[in-house]
């Protein structure tokens, strides 16, 4: 591997683990206020990314379809939250199957609508094309990513930081209890950060459907990498996230370069190693 | 009366195994080869429920355990020449060794993050599946995979089927009941009780998994035989689902209900697909549908509405309502995850068991 090609790869690693930490962030957001393991945000990741190829279509924009999918995808969480998963809270096993049951469903209905052979979404021109970085060409559109990632990790932590809503989510992490007795309506909240989560879901599916592909499948390869990347980071934990997203990213750029067969084999050794000496993630808290 | 409770248990059990050895020639060969495909499924949803069902621990990445002896069959036998016999045994020590492998990780989690990890573990079968094509073939997978000489035809399969799945569940069966049995049930109850009881934990739920894992990688070898064929799609994480699907849809800590479960989904899968394109929804309306009204499975509505007022009326109350119980009880640890200790577990703070306990009727 020359020097050039070593540049390459780490840009992509890292791209990569941006796209990943949108996906992953809602995960582990939803995770760290409900509890709860939404196993169908793979699907909520592809339909997301389907409804932008939809809105392309029609309209001929990218950034509409942006729109679109992350919106769209919101109003599904939204029904999904208000219309299922609280008949069964408190359960969390029950919670768990029936976004599993979801996924199912979602995922075939995806096929219905759009059918099965993969699709590339095509990038505005403003993105397109590539640039040099340091004497490598690189497409611009990953470079739109890693700032579209970096955007959203600056957002959530500027609103559970520095927000009254964020310190309602933050206390509602610690003791839901507490701050339901408070006065607070922890229900609403709880509305609030899956709907988040979603939409999250939706506005990464449309830019992995530039960035990756969209095909029936794509849902549980998603959703697999988000549990590795919440597995080594920590459930629950933004900087988590982050550092499990780029770690991710890069560990599989890095392995479809060198050991391509094995790709995604060589993804669950980092999951493995921290599972064994640190089973609460990197940033997770002990318990 | 002579017809305790006991011997009505054992009459229809006899009557269904009578069943089963006559079907062969009630019905077209069809239907047989359905049958076959509910046993050996049923075999998988039995493994599953013996880890999720008995012990608590819900997976969804059985099938890929169930694909390492699949695999490990067609390699051996399609690529690599060896005869049957032979290959059997290697892959199922295979399976044995990947499941102990994964147990080892897995069983260091429970609950939420034990799931997550089981996902995580299937799909790395599936990755190499569908990824490494000099060993698997990728996407056409291995065509060619003998069935034993002596079960060539298709009843002839479908009774070695049947005589594997009576083997296994008379296993099974000896098993649940065993110390080790009770004290895996133990654990899906309440894991932190039994710690300071003085029983190693953690080594009684990786000895579990690597018996449930080896017991789907059977129904693994059994699938591959029937095909001739093995392909990712059936170590996918659908495949996973659809088999945990079973066991809850069946009533989870119960032998039958395996079978039951397999029997709907296998005729959701067959015989409605002829029907309506999209099974998988049908499947996934079920499988919440189940969650929501039925977490019982099955068997539990059956229990609750058939066999116990059954009892009832023979004047066995206490043993219908301890029939009542055990699947109660089962599938509130198992499918709602209410029982103590998933509530104790609630991540990081000092459990505070009364609050939680309130604060859950509230909510639920």
């Amino acid at each position: 591997m020359s020097l050039n090609e070593f540049q390459l790869q780490l840009m992509n690693g890292i791209t990569l683990g941006a796209l990943l930490f949108i996906v992953s962030s809602g995960f582990t957001l939803i995770f760290g206020l409900m509890r709860i393991v939404n196993l169908a945000q793979g699907s909520l990741y592809l339909v997301g990314g389907y409804i932008g190829l939809s809105t392309i279509r029609a309209t001929g924009s990218f950034w509409l379809a942006l729109l679109a999918g992350a919106g769209a995808v919101a109003a599904l969480g939204f029904a999904m939250e208000r219309g299922l998963l609280r008949m069964v809270r408190g359960q969390p096993m029950s919670e768990i199957l029936l976004t599993v049951g979801l996924s199912l469903i979602v995922a075939d209905m995806s096929l219905a609508i759009w059918g099965g052979d993969p699709i590339t979404l095509e990038a505005p021109a403003a993105i397109d094309g590539s640039t040099s970085i340091l004497g490598v060409s690189y497409p611009v559109f990953r470079i739109f990513v890693l700032v579209l990632g970096i955007v959203v990790a600056g957002a959530l932590w500027w609103v559970l930081e520095r927000t009254r809503t964020g310190a309602i989510v933050r206390a509602g992490v610690d003791d839901r209890e507490m701050v339901a007795a408070l006065g607070i309506n922890i229900k609403a909240v709880f509305t609030g950060v899956f709907v988040l989560g979603a939409m999250l879901a939706g506005l990464a599916g449309v830019v992995g459907g530039a960035y990756l592909s969209l095909f029936p499948g794509a849902d549980t390869e998603i959703l697999t990498y988000s549990l590795v990347v919440v597995v080594v980071g920590g459930l629950g934990s933004l900087r988590g996230a982050i550092a499990g997203s780029l770690l991710v990213g890069l560990v599989y750029d890095f392995g479809q370069s060198l050991v391509p067969d094995l790709a995604y084999f060589v993804l669950f050794a980092p999951m493995a190693l921290i599972l064994l000496m640190r089973p609460q993630g990197l940033f997770g808290r002990a318990g | 009366m002579s017809l305790g409770p006991a011997k009505l248990k054992w009459a229809f059990l006899a009557a269904a195994v009578v069943l089963a050895l006559l079907l062969p020639y009630g019905v077209s060969s069809f239907y047989v080869g359905l049958a076959t495909q509910v046993l050996f499924f049923g075999l998988f949803a039995l493994a599953i429920n013996l880890l999720s069902g008995y012990g608590g621990m819900i997976t969804l990445g059985h099938a890929g355990l169930l694909g390492v002896a699949g695999y490990g069959l067609g390699i051996l036998t399609v690529h690599e020449g060896w005869s049957l016999g032979p290959a059997v045994v290697a892959s199922l020590a295979a399976t044995v060794v990947a499941s102990a492998l994964f147990g080892l990780l897995a069983v260091r989690t429970r609950g939420t993050y034990f799931v997550m990890i089981t996902l995580a573990e299937g799909m790395v079968v599936w990755g190499i599946a569908q990824r490494w094509q000099e060993l698997t073939g990728g996407e056409n997978g291995i065509t060619g995979i003998p069935k034993p000489p002596f079960a060539e035809e298709y009843w002839q399969f479908y009774y070695l089927a049947l005589a594997v799945a009576i083997v296994c569940v008379f296993l099974v069966a000896r098993f649940v009941r065993s110390p080790f049995g009770l004290s895996l049930k133990g654990i899906r109850e309440g894991e932190d009780r039994l710690a300071p009881l003085g029983y190693n934990v953690t080594l009684h739920k990786l000895v579990a998994f690597t018996i449930s894992g080896t017991l789907a990688g059977v129904a693994g070898l059994l699938v591959a035989m029937y095909n001739n064929f093995f392909a990712p799609t059936q170590v996918f994480f659908l495949a996973s689902a659809s088999g945990l699907l079973m066991a809850i849809l069946g009533g989870v800590g119960t032998l039958s209900g395996a079978f039951v479960g397999s029997a709907v989904v296998v005729g959701i899968q067959n015989w409605l697909s002829s029907y309506v394109e999209r099974w998988q929804t049908v499947l996934g309306v079920v499988f919440v549908l189940v969650i929501l009204f039925a977490p019982d499975g099955l068997v539990g509505l059956w229990t609750r509405f058939v066999w116990a007022p059954l009892l009832r009326r023979l004047g066995a109350r206490e043993a219908a309502a301890a029939a009542e119980r055990i699947t109660a009880s089962a599938s509130a640890s198992v499918v709602k995850g209410v029982s103590p200790a998933l509530i104790g577990e609630d991540e990081g703070e000092a459990a505070r068991p009364a609050v939680r306990a309130a604060s859950t009727q509230e909510e639920g």
